[in-house]
């Protein structure tokens, strides 16, 4: 977003606002006052292309497409600082995890997000424990001399998958691979 | 005092030494741990919660709905796990419509989320006068000649509306904790700082947060005999690239890194060959040595 963005009034998504804001936790977003207290605390404010009060000045223009195609929103540490910070708490950390969801929806998924919450249907953790790697872990915790582990129901956990629309956003997303 | 304990996937299934640790302080101190069968991941909180909301907080109200069914409160040991189920346990008790919502869905898979238990991190237990009166009086190998730099971490302390836990820019209970087991704490400049761990996008991103936290360590006039963290993520993340960066750099920086029940283990009289130390890539040579002579 290096070059001056140009856009009409009427090209802007009004509604975008709104669509965060009705969302659990996300309500504060109607409160910024754009002091920027967010940014300059952010740990990784050297590293995106748009800044944290710049994302939410964004977001409240209605430039949907600009934030949601954003690399910002993924390279975020989730270190909750301008949430902490934020003069009128906004809560800043929680609304981009929305914003991620937001873009994932659209299929938009950096691989390094998708890969886990993959492994976390398969294995019920987030770490690969089936077959050979569990004997290995079970082999290690017993040597330790720690109890086995008895993990979930995994029908459970594709249930809530399935229940909440992830595992069609995975199907979805792995489709358009 | 009995807790639920809340392994999680990190520490169980990779670093489970750290888990080891943990049991035999508890088991010191007279906490009994009651095992979570079929919890699952508590969920992850940055993929999952970045890509649907919903799926991270059911699955962590499932997780909380055995411990209730339990009776007892989560006792957690990562920072990570302990961000996820607070932060669903404040939410969904902010907002009773959307608890509901997530009910709906457990119910039909025989669960329910009342909402009626308190999920806390090891170092809010530890933290509190009386555990650390416990401690105290448990010491066998008071720590009085070393001095440690305390990591806290982000998910731990922030955002504090939700933690609710220590101050969220001068945090002291991991401090405090030290200082009780007879160390030294230091103040440093980039004590505050975050790991990078969960900056995924970018390796870079936490190399060089490792290597501005480890370089002042090193600059520092006094030595430090270990960064001490909380969160088996902070523990690998420094660890690991610590080693990485001495590599490409030619900075030989040495500092090991410690998760707090070691340390805590090693003062309360737990023998070290019982807790696996150097299976680490910084070795904490140094440190075992000054610990046995």
């Amino acid at each position: 977003m290096s070059q001056r963005l140009r856009k009409q009034a009427v090209e802007l998504d009004k509604n975008f606002r709104y669509e965060i804001s009705q969302k659990i936790g996300a309500k504060s977003l109607l409160k910024c006052i754009q002091c920027g207290v967010c940014s300059s605390g952010c740990t990784v404010t050297e590293y995106v292309d748009l800044q944290p009060h710049r994302i939410v000045a964004s977001c409240l223009l209605g430039l949907k497409e600009e934030v949601l195609s954003s690399q910002a929103i993924w390279t975020c540490s989730l270190c909750h600082r301008c949430t902490e910070r934020c003069p009128k708490n906004v809560d800043y950390s929680f609304i981009l995890a929305l914003l991620r969801s937001m873009a994932a929806q659209e299929g938009r998924i950096p691989k390094e997000y998708s890969s886990s919450v993959i492994t976390i249907l398969e294995n019920g953790f987030v770490i690969p424990y089936s077959e050979g790697m569990k004997k290995n872990i079970d082999k290690r915790r017993a040597r330790l001399g720690l109890p086995e582990i008895s993990g979930p129901n995994q029908n459970e956990i594709e249930f809530i998958y399935e229940e909440t629309g992830l595992k069609e956003l995975i199907k979805k997303t792995e489709v358009g691979k | 005092m009995d807790f639920a304990f809340f392994l999680g996937c990190t520490i169980p299934l990779k670093q489970p030494n750290l888990e080891k640790a943990f049991r035999d302080v508890c088991s010191i101190l007279g906490i009994n741990l009651k095992e979570m069968a079929g919890a699952s991941c508590c969920p992850e909180p940055v993929s999952l919660q970045s890509l649907n909301i919903d799926t991270w907080l059911t699955l962590g109200a499932r997780n909380l709905a055995i411990a209730e069914k339990m009776g007892m409160d989560v006792m957690t040991i990562c920072s990570g796990c302990y961000e996820t189920l607070k932060t669903v346990s404040v939410l969904l008790g902010e907002d009773p419509g959307h608890k509901a919502k997530i009910n709906d869905i457990l119910k039909k898979i025989k669960y329910e989320y009342r909402g009626d238990i308190n999920v806390l991190h090891m170092v809010e237990l530890f933290s509190q006068p009386q555990w650390l009166d416990k401690i105290k009086q448990s010491l066998v190998k008071p720590l009085d000649d070393f001095t440690f730099a305390v990591h806290y971490g982000c998910h731990l302390i922030r955002p504090s509306k939700i933690m609710r836990f220590d101050h969220p820019e001068k945090p002291e209970r991991i401090d405090t904790i030290l200082k009780t087991l007879g160390a030294r704490t230091i103040n440093f400049a980039t004590k505050l700082e975050c790991c990078g761990y969960c900056a995924r996008l970018q390796d870079e991103i936490g190399e060089k947060l490792v290597e501005d936290k480890m370089t002042e360590l090193c600059e520092l006039e006094e030595d430090v005999d270990a960064l001490i963290a909380v969160c088996p993520a902070c523990v690998s993340q420094y660890d690991r690239k610590e080693k990485l960066i001495a590599r490409r750099t030619g900075k030989e920086m040495n500092i090991p890194v410690l998760y707090l029940p070691e340390i805590m283990a090693v003062a309360l009289g737990v023998a070290l060959e019982d807790l696996n130390l150097t299976q680490r890539s910084v070795k904490p040579d140094k440190l075992i040595e000054k610990l046995t002579t």
